[in-house]
Order: C-alpha cells, then sequence, then structure tokens
C-alpha cells in the first residue's frame, strides 16, 4: 500500500495539485506556462515537473531549452481516477477557475506574440 | 486550493493511509485495534489519528485509558468521495484485503477474551456473595 500512499502524496502539495489542474485542461504545457500562471520560480516549476515525470503522471518533449509536459494517465487507471475526483472537486472553486483563466489569456498573449514573446523564448 | 491539498496529504502517508481502509470497514476502532492489526508503537497510532482528527476526518470516544475513533464525513463530502476511490483502488488489492482480515481477527480474539473476563469477574463476584447468603 507504499505505492497508494505515494499516489496520493503527488497532489499533497499545493504547486502539484495546481499544475496537474492546469494540465488536465490543456494538451500540453511548457514549463515557462506554468511559471507564469503560477507566478513560480524556473527551479520550482521544474522541481515538481520532474517529480510528476518520474511518477508517471506526465511525459516529457524537449523543445529549444525549455520542457514540455503532458498528462499520460492510463484511462480507468487510479491515476486516471484520482484526477477526475480533483477535477470534481476544484471545478466549483474560483480560485482554481481563476487559474485557468490565468492560463488562457497567457497562452492568448503568447500565441499573438506579444508581450508574451518576448517573456518567453519557447514561441 | 491548499485545502485541497492538505486533503490528499492525510492518505499521502502509508500508515494514515492504512488506518482510514481499516476504519471504512468498520464503525468504531480502539487505538489498540490499529496497534495490534499494523504492529506499530502506541505513539505512531495515536500521532496519526489525532492528525486525522484534527483534519476532520474521524471523531473520538474516550473509553477508560483509550481512545475510540470513528470516520465521520458527510455524505457527498470531498472526502467521503475519497474514501470511496480509495476503497475503489484497494479493493482487489491482496494486501489490503489482508489487514481487513487480520482486523476481523483481532476484534474477534477481543470479543472472546473480553467475554471470558466478564464471565471470570462474574464469577468472582458471586463466589465473594456466596458466603454473606
Amino acid at each position: 500500500m507504499k505505492k497508494e500512499a505515494q499516489l496520493f502524496k503527488s497532489l499533497a502539495d499545493e504547486t502539484r495539485l495546481k499544475m496537474l489542474w492546469l494540465l488536465m485542461g490543456q494538451k500540453e504545457l511548457c514549463v515557462c506556462d506554468v511559471i507564469d500562471v503560477l507566478g513560480i520560480t524556473q527551479s520550482k516549476a521544474s522541481r515538481h515537473l520532474r517529480y510528476l515525470y518520474h511518477l508517471g503522471w506526465v511525459t516529457d518533449r524537449r523543445e529549444g531549452v525549455w520542457m514540455n509536459y503532458r498528462l499520460s494517465v492510463a484511462p480507468g487507471s487510479p491515476e486516471d481516477k484520482q484526477l477526475k475526483l480533483l477535477a470534481d472537486i476544484l471545478s466549483s472553486q474560483p480560485e482554481a477557475q481563476a487559474l485557468r483563466d490565468r492560463l488562457e489569456q497567457w497562452l492568448a498573449a503568447k500565441g499573438q506574440g506579444k508581450d508574451g514573446a518576448t517573456a518567453c523564448q519557447c514561441s | 486550493m491548499r485545502t485541497e491539498a492538505r486533503f490528499f496529504k492525510s492518505l499521502s502517508d502509508e500508515t494514515r493511509l492504512k488506518i482510514l481502509w481499516l476504519l471504512s470497514g468498520t464503525e468504531e476502532l480502539c487505538v489498540c485495534d490499529i496497534i495490534d492489526v499494523l504492529r506499530i508503537t502506541q505513539s505512531k497510532a495515536s500521532r496519526h489519528l489525532r492528525y486525522l482528527y484534527h483534519l476532520g476526518w474521524v471523531t473520538d470516544r474516550r473509553d477508560g485509558l483509550w481512545m475510540n475513533y470513528r470516520l465521520c464525513v458527510p455524505p457527498g463530502s470531498p472526502g467521503e468521495k475519497l474514501l470511496k476511490l480509495l476503497e475503489e483502488i484497494l479493493a482487489p488489492q491482496p494486501e489490503a484485503q489482508a489487514l481487513r482480515g487480520q482486523l476481523a481477527l483481532c476484534l474477534e480474539t477481543k470479543r472472546h477474551t473480553e467475554c471470558a473476563k466478564r464471565r471470570k469477574s462474574s464469577q468472582k463476584r458471586s463466589l465473594q456473595e456466596l458466603p454473606e447468603t
């Protein structure tokens, strides 16, 4: 039952919880997206994303100097069920919705090459 | 979202996970049952149970020297949903089933010894009462 405890530990940290929540709403995210939306340092973002990577929650893809991450959870797996529960709990919360909105705004700005392009070298 | 992280943290420890698993299979447990089944020290069991108590997972009831704990998650609450998920994940696992089996055995033995103790004390009482009558 150590494995299950470890599984729940992935969501026991506020930053990791937010990262999974953001990843659930997108196909793929760059570390720089996570840094901007959560307002954390690059080292903190990368550390938690590597943690999630080593536990099999996400896969990575390098693009220049930045790493991109996407969820890699098998349908029906305990991880998948946990994410569904998380979505169920968070979807009604203003704080969680605000995070997703901020992500949308950031991605839109990045896509248009406005202030996002200067702040992030990945696009 | 800190509350939610803390909420998941309740299950991020193997001992707490096992305690919740045992509690969700029965009505009420004494600290001594948990010590027996999980083979941990009293201080470790009590520490984790107090942790669960302060986060609102369980309520307590004192019975002499020992504390008894039972789950107190309202229906439809995130806590209840999480326990259901835990049940779903652990039910097919032999290790988890073995723990519940051990608990059933432990409770059964306790019931027998308590019965024996009660019988003994009532015998003693009746023997003491004899000369008076």
